[in-house]
């Protein structure tokens, strides 16, 4: 099995998430006092500790535990064993570690460092220009919610790694990676910037409006919002206009081109707010659905908890939690089509033990280990 | 370097996607070292990118921009699988293969005699990774979904912004690229397991199920305490004041994160906040946290009077994180420095911007190539993976996709 250390900081502990998905064993070396992730809100059954951080509980889902003191002499010692026997080492920058030396130490190893460059979040969105993209026209632009720029930086990690593994599992060679999260993010930005740079135009945020395709848009209902995305090709404008009945959409045959489309999106949006307005939301997603349109509803995520397609695919996991009655928990985009098992993420140091036996310690030495204070 | 350093150097991709989460995939395999061949057809070219570029340009025009940035590093076969021979072609090619990859709904592939049993029969190797909307089993394996459909279903819209906003979308196609990251990687893991098993394996991807995925941590916070978290906004628990202020001139903002007291201190200084300085509340971290909308407010009237440039440079000076909000312009304007983008394809003193790759590896990885012409490489690819010098089932190549795209 492929043994991967993990010292990611949220920048790309989606990256080592989902390396454990794909059933690699990964170990998230920790400090002692436990690392940053595991004090990020919000907290499950609003218990704040180390141990019920939402952000831990699910980025360190079917991964092992480990905490040392890396700062000792004999905290190092023990993290060259970690090096000598990983496939991988997957880190960011503010680790206490250096991938020059663990790249000389261990040449097969595939070392993976993630440059993280900025202070915050924050920062990060507006100096890659995502920022701009969200948010309503003229008003504050906004991150993302739930941290998901984050979650690029670490699939760009995530390829990289898998891609290099493989590379090792053929030749036996390692190699270092250097990930860039600024161009990680910047390389989000390929659709503003590629039009920018053809068309010389701007894209700019548009509120709950789409963007790429000109009829999409969440639409308020007689009950709330839905989502409606009218696909570009050209047959689905017919199928379209026939559904809705609205005399100027229909009068128009100049609609049926996308680029049409987008040169008149604002009136098309006005003309479908007035006539989404009038149904029950259910009613509309569910008529788009039956002409293959695609729709959805603008949903929560306390409603997805419940959704029965990832329940039925067994996406959501049935899982008993001290806290409660049994929760339903994500298993994983990976884990999921793989068939593979769920582990709840790891309490601080749990896998200490086992992991110091593996390494070839004794139930004595690792005694001695904890003595001297590098556990 | 030779050839044989890539990662993927010798993989066979033969790629049935389109638009963009598929070809966003199979582009990150071609940069591993991988031999990507997209499967089109005059028929049913990709229709990714709808608008024309400058009339100015002039350079190439057979393709829009963002399909020549998404399919860079590809060969085009041009195949008719509406036709018998078409189809006898594909199962051919996929007899060669190492990995499929598509992203038709539920049954298409199937109907097309180019589903996972049918290929599989003769080679057991192959890698076929799907990647519908929902997957092809549950209640919704029929169902259409796109990027904007993506960002509503997973409760990302619903998370973004401030308490009490209306949902948010996010003005690109952040999702297709979240599902094209997910099977990218699940198709690298079954290859290496391969190496090992002998055998591949269909791998039914859900991007419905990949976009959850990167809100997981409020999806179980939702599941676990049967309520919805806080949201956020622009704000952090961690840092405070955190925001996005208006300055001047239209459409002009400045990111601004203050780490610490120290930079409170700073920051009043710089602001001209002086009912401030002497404010021991604000003097602490939380007492910012309690106070920030007010915060805010007093915040944003300095840098309303300045520019985001200004604003972003003096506070820098003085060791306060600040960003101001750049746009696509900005990047490419200042797109030298950074790895994310670089120019392909030169003719006629023109160029096309094409996204690279944010990292680098010390065993190198290929340098991009200009994305193909339909129909380009379909000799080539006879050749080098069937040994044909023909077949009934190829379109001859295409001068100009557009021309030729109805509507």
């Amino acid at each position: 099995m492929t043994r991967i250390i993990d010292l990611t900081s949220k920048y790309g502990v989606y990256a080592t998430r989902l390396l454990a998905e794909c059933g690699h064993d990964v170990i998230r070396v920790e400090p002692r006092s436990g690392d940053a992730v595991r004090r990020m809100p919000p907290f499950l059954g609003n218990v704040v500790d180390l141990e019920h951080g939402a952000y831990h509980q699910f980025f360190n889902a079917n991964k092992r535990s480990f905490s040392a003191a890396l700062n000792t002499e004999a905290g190092q010692d023990l993290f060259s064993d970690f090096v000598r026997c990983a496939d991988a080492i997957v880190l960011c920058e503010s680790a206490p570690v250096d991938a020059t030396v663990i790249a000389a130490a261990n040449p097969r190893a595939v070392v993976v460092s993630i440059e993280e460059q900025e202070d915050s979040d924050l920062l990060a969105a507006a100096r890659s220009g995502l920022l701009s993209l969200v948010g309503y026209p003229d008003g504050m632009p906004l991150l993302l919610g739930g941290q998901v720029e984050n979650c690029a930086i670490g699939l760009y990690a995530a390829v990289a790694t898998g891609a290099a593994l493989h590379h090792q599992n053929n030749t036996g060679a390692g190699q270092t990676i250097r990930v860039s999260a600024r161009s990680a993010l910047e390389a989000m930005m390929e659709q503003s910037v590629i039009t920018f740079s053809s068309e010389g135009r701007i894209i700019k945020r548009r509120g709950f409006r789409g963007e790429i395709t000109a009829a999409s848009s969440a639409f308020a209902a007689a009950d709330g919002f839905w989502m409606l995305s009218v696909i570009a090709a050209g047959k689905v404008w017919d199928d379209f206009v026939d559904w809705v009945q609205d005399p100027e959409l229909s009068a128009d045959p100049s609609l049926a081109d996308e680029a049409q489309r987008h040169a008149k999106r604002e009136l098309i949006a006005a003309r479908l707010d007035a006539w989404s307005l009038r149904h029950p939301k259910a009613e509309l997603i569910a008529e788009a659905q039956r002409r293959h349109i695609p729709a959805s509803p603008v949903a929560t995520v306390l409603e997805i908890c419940e959704d029965e397609q990832l329940i039925a695919r067994g996406y959501l996991l049935e899982e008993q939690r001290a806290e409660a009655a049994p929760v339903r928990v994500p298993r994983g985009a990976i884990a999921t089509p793989r068939g593979a098992s769920y582990r709840r993420a790891p309490t601080l140091g749990q896998h200490n033990g086992e992991i110091l036996a593996e390494l070839g310690y004794s139930a004595a030495e690792h005694e001695m280990l904890m003595s001297v204070g590098a556990l | 370097m030779s050839q044989e350093a890539y990662p993927l150097t010798g993989v066979r991709v033969l790629d049935f996607t389109h638009v963009l989460a598929g070809p966003f995939c199979t582009r990150l395999l071609a940069d591993f070292g991988a031999d990507v061949v997209k499967v089109e057809s005059v028929l049913r070219p990709d229709r990714l990118g709808a608008t024309l570029p400058k009339p100015d340009f002039g350079g190439r025009r057979d393709r829009t921009a963002t399909f020549l940035s998404l399919n860079r590093s590809k060969r085009s076969i041009a195949i008719n699988l509406k036709s018998d021979e078409g189809r006898r072609l594909a199962v051919q090619l996929a007899s060669v293969a190492d990995v499929v990859v598509e992203n038709f709904s539920s049954r298409v592939m199937e109907r097309l005699g180019l589903g996972y049993e049918n290929l599989s029969r003769d080679n057991r190797g192959l890698v076929y990774m799907s990647m519908s909307g929902y997957g092809h089993t549950g209640p919704r394996r029929h169902g259409t979904s796109m990027n904007m459909t993506l960002q509503a279903y997973s409760g990302l819209m619903m998370a973004t912004g401030r308490e009490g906003d209306l949902p948010m979308s996010i003005a690109n196609s952040w999702n297709d690229y979240i599902g094209g990251f997910h099977a990218c990687l699940a198709a690298v893991n079954a290859l290496s397991e391969r190496a090992s098993t002998g055998t591949g394996r269909q791998i039914d991807l859900s991007q419905f199920e990949c976009s959850v995925s990167t809100l997981g941590p409020l999806l179980l916070a939702s599941s676990v305490n049967q309520a919805l978290p806080k949201k956020w906004g622009n704000r952090s628990p961690a840092a405070a004041p955190q925001g996005v202020y208006r300055c001047a001139g239209k459409d002009e903002w400045c990111a601004i994160t203050v780490g610490g007291n120290a930079q409170w201190r700073a920051l009043v200084q710089a602001a001209g906040l002086s009912e401030y300085a002497q404010d021991p509340e604000l003097a602490r971290f939380i007492g910012r946290q309690r106070r920030h909308d007010e915060i805010d407010r007093a915040i944003e009237t300095w840098t309303t009077q300045l520019s985001a440039v200004d604003v972003e440079s003096r506070l820098l000076n003085l060791g306060i994180p600040a960003r101001r909000m750049r746009r696509a312009v900005d990047l490419v304007e200042s797109g030298a420095e950074t790895g994310a983008f670089r120019t392909l394809d030169e003719q006629n003193g023109w160029s096309s911007l094409v996204t690279g790759v944010p990292f680098s590896f010390s065993r190198e990885l290929p340098d991009p190539i200009r994305a193909p012409r339909l129909g380009e490489h379909s000799a080539a690819v006879l050749q080098e993976w069937l040994g044909l010098s023909g077949h009934a089932g190829v379109e001859p190549a295409v001068a100009d996709v557009r021309e030729r795209v109805p509507g």
